[in-house]
């Protein structure tokens, strides 16, 4: 049905614009012929290149707007004295039966569809916009661009209708002159710079198809902003404006067709990426040589990634598709149990499906790969965050069993023990030195288990690194250290993160637990570096060495808890002593 | 030797036991806080001769309450105390304005009057 429809129409517009000329050359209703001629021409053109872009490509939608372009020209717009083409004329008078020559002469309230119809006249202009946004896709791809049409197809019409019905219509002549021009002029140029943004941020093939349009367009602007100024200061437009005028105006819908047929891409690239593909090509080097053939440098390849439940980057970052009626368009690569990837290009390359699944056919074996080294780049980066949190967690759970320490068994002993030293000093009074004696026997063990207690506490979550920070905290270990121990400070008074903190203050308790215990040595020195982005701990001991990761759970241990903060740990260990040495990022 | 004691600690065993101490020392218990705010209220109300001040209260910790009272003018003998050793503390001990730290485990009338003692 669309086909014959199409076919009909095909056939069915040259004769109408064949018959238009006739009635034209009859004499018909247009008294101004240079008038006439400015409509009728441009509009035959756009009609007939409007029939030959939706003959080649009959699913979009340009080839149909040129022809509405041109079908609004041939009607044309009315002054109040004239028409501009002999259809208008002849709708006019048939709408009228007759009884009205022109809008000027008689009461257009009584003639509401002629008035009706004449508000048309100027719709051609807001139909060129729509066809400059809509260009190549044939679709208008942003919200405000369509609300913007919808607009102004209801207020000019409807401005246009105000108008001729307006009792007091002469007085507003210049009104809707001025107005007529204003739209014309202002669609013309907004429609102008809209597509020269779009040509500035596409991509090569959004380029190529608007470069002709471009080039058409720029003259009719240059054109119609001195014809609009002469018809706003009511002067006549000169012949040679008026013939540049229409030369131009005729040549833009050569530029739309222009442009459609170089919206077409050939597949000859394909070959070469196939060759290349054959030869071998790594992850990273796959965006380059899609982004190649497609001629989009702004092409992405984001891969699915079963456990995020998205589309991912090469990295294993999330990344969003973009959404419908957008600048950008994604085709989805299924495979066997899933997507697989997707390519999201330019939406000009909407008009080359063949090519994109042609492309993504070729690379299909490669991108699978790829995603696979991206599922497990993202399973790498969710252990690492992982180990992270149970790092984070287990120095959280620390600091909780500290204080409940602290809180709790250290204030109920300590609250007993002054109690007691009370009862003692009662007893004393009452010289009672046998319960005294007693008394002051528990007073003793008492101490002894708050101090144990104390350094279990202390073991499990020193409060001075929560209370003064990491160099306090060292300093504190320096001054119960039986070795003498040196804290070299290179980091001032500025905190890092609490959990940076921590997992330093442990590297350094167990190394000097270890150099205590095992190196033999006189004396050990701690030393505390800021880079640009890390953090460096050196613990060093002029003891025996013989220390290693693999030796013992410790340094194990060290190691483990300084790769879940994203650093390393190494260790150098000879007869002249041992240090161990931790970098840890910490952010600029 | 100074008269009236004001004591803070959010337990309110341990005030009893310290108000016991103080009291057979001599001193006469003029008030008790269970947090800094309370007790940077109650010192300025009561202007005590000495303060018990608990380092880990729920609010502000001891150490900025002992500064903040320390510089308001002529300030009453503030004792630190926590159940926690010196050392958890470093420097800031020193440069609060208090006379003196003691751990709650040696919370005595010899290692009191040892601070308090002109």
């Amino acid at each position: 049905m669309t086909t014959l429809l199409r076919r009909a129409t095909q056939a069915g517009v040259p004769l109408a614009v064949a018959l238009v000329w006739i009635a034209d050359w009859a004499g018909g209703w247009a008294p101004d012929l240079a008038e006439t001629l400015g409509y009728i021409v441009p509009g035959s053109a756009f009609v007939i290149a409007g029939l030959v872009a939706w003959s080649l490509r009959p699913r979009n939608r340009v080839g149909r707007l040129m022809m509405a372009v041109g079908a609004g020209m041939l009607v044309g717009g009315a002054s109040l004295q004239k028409f501009t083409t002999p259809v208008e004329g002849a709708i006019f008078h048939a709408l009228t039966a007759g009884q009205c020559v022109s809008p000027g002469t008689c009461r257009m309230l009584d003639f509401p569809s002629a008035a009706l119809f004449l508000s048309f006249g100027q719709i051609w202009a807001v139909l060129l916009l729509h066809l400059l946004l809509a260009f190549p896709e044939g679709r208008v791809r942003v919200r405000p661009g369509r609300m913007l049409l919808v607009a102004l197809y209801i207020l000019v019409p409807l401005a246009r209708f105000v108008w001729l019905v307006a009792p007091l219509r002469p007085v507003s002549t210049a009104y809707a002159v001025v107005t007529g021009e204003t739209v014309y002029l202002a669609c013309l140029v907004f429609g102008s710079v809209l597509i020269l943004r779009r040509w500035a941020v596409g991509g090569y093939a959004r380029r190529r198809s608007l470069s002709p349009v471009l080039w058409s367009l720029a003259p009719v602007v240059l054109a119609f902003v001195p014809w609009t100024a002469v018809t706003l200061s009511q002067a006549q437009v000169g012949p040679t404006l008026r013939g540049f005028g229409l030369l131009f105006l005729t040549a833009l819908p050569v530029g739309f067709v222009v442009g459609m047929l170089r919206s077409g891409l050939d597949l000859v690239p394909i070959g070469s990426l196939v060759v290349k593909l054959s030869r071998g090509l790594l992850p990273e080097q796959l965006r380059p040589a899609l982004a190649e053939v497609l001629h989009d440098p702004s092409l992405e390849v984001a891969y699915w990634v079963p456990t995020m439940n998205s589309f991912a980057d090469l990295e294993g970052q999330a990344l969003e598709l973009p959404p419908p009626d957008s600048e950008r368009a994604a085709s989805i690569l299924d495979g066997e149990t899933g997507p697989v990837a997707a390519l999201v290009y330019d939406s000009s390359l909407l008009l080359e499906p063949d090519l994109v699944d042609a492309a993504a056919a070729a690379a299909r074996m490669a991108l699978e790969n790829a995603r696979l080294q991206v599922q497990l780049r993202a399973q790498l980066e969710e252990v690492r965050q992982s180990r992270a949190r149970l790092v984070e967690a287990g120095q959280q759970e620390r600091q909780r069993v500290e204080r409940d320490l602290h809180d709790g068994a250290q204030q109920q002993l300590v609250t007993l023990l002054l109690s007691l030293q009370h009862t003692k000093a009662e007893a004393n009074r009452r010289s009672d030195l046998d319960t005294a004696a007693l008394l002051d026997s528990n007073i003793a063990s008492l101490k002894q288990a708050l101090s144990e207690l104390r350094e279990l506490a202390r073991g499990i979550y020193p409060s001075i690194l929560t209370e003064a920070g990491l160099v306090p905290a060292l300093r504190s270990l320096a001054e119960r250290s039986p070795i003498p121990l040196e804290v070299s400070d290179g980091i001032g008074e500025r905190r890092l993160t609490a959990q940076l903190e921590a997992t330093l203050y442990f590297v350094a308790t167990e190394a000097i637990t270890n150099a205590v215990k095992h190196s033999e040595g006189r004396r050990i020195c701690v030393s505390l570096v800021r880079n640009h982005e890390t953090v460096v701990l050196d613990v060093s001991d002029d003891g025996q060495g013989g220390a290693a990761v693999g030796v013992g759970t410790g340094l194990r241990g060290l190691a483990d808890r300084v790769a879940a903060a994203g650093g390393r740990l190494r260790v150098e260990s000879d007869r002249r002593g041992t240090t161990i040495h931790c970098e840890i990022p910490c952010g600029s | 030797m100074p008269r009236d004691a004001v004591i803070v600690d959010d337990h309110s065993g341990f005030r009893d036991q310290a108000r016991k101490l103080f009291e057979r020392m001599g001193f006469r218990v003029v008030g008790e806080a269970a947090t800094g705010s309370e007790a940077l209220g109650e010192v300025r109300r009561l202007r005590p001769d000495v303060v018990l001040l608990d380092i880990q209260l729920p609010d502000i910790d001891g150490i900025s309450v002992a500064a903040s009272i320390a510089a308001e003018g002529p300030s009453p003998a503030i004792v630190l105390v926590s159940a926690r050793d010196p050392l958890d503390y470093g420097s800031r001990l020193t440069s609060c304005g208090a006379v003196g730290f003691i751990a709650k485990a040696d919370l005595t009338a010899d290692s009191l009057m040892a601070l308090l003692r002109p």
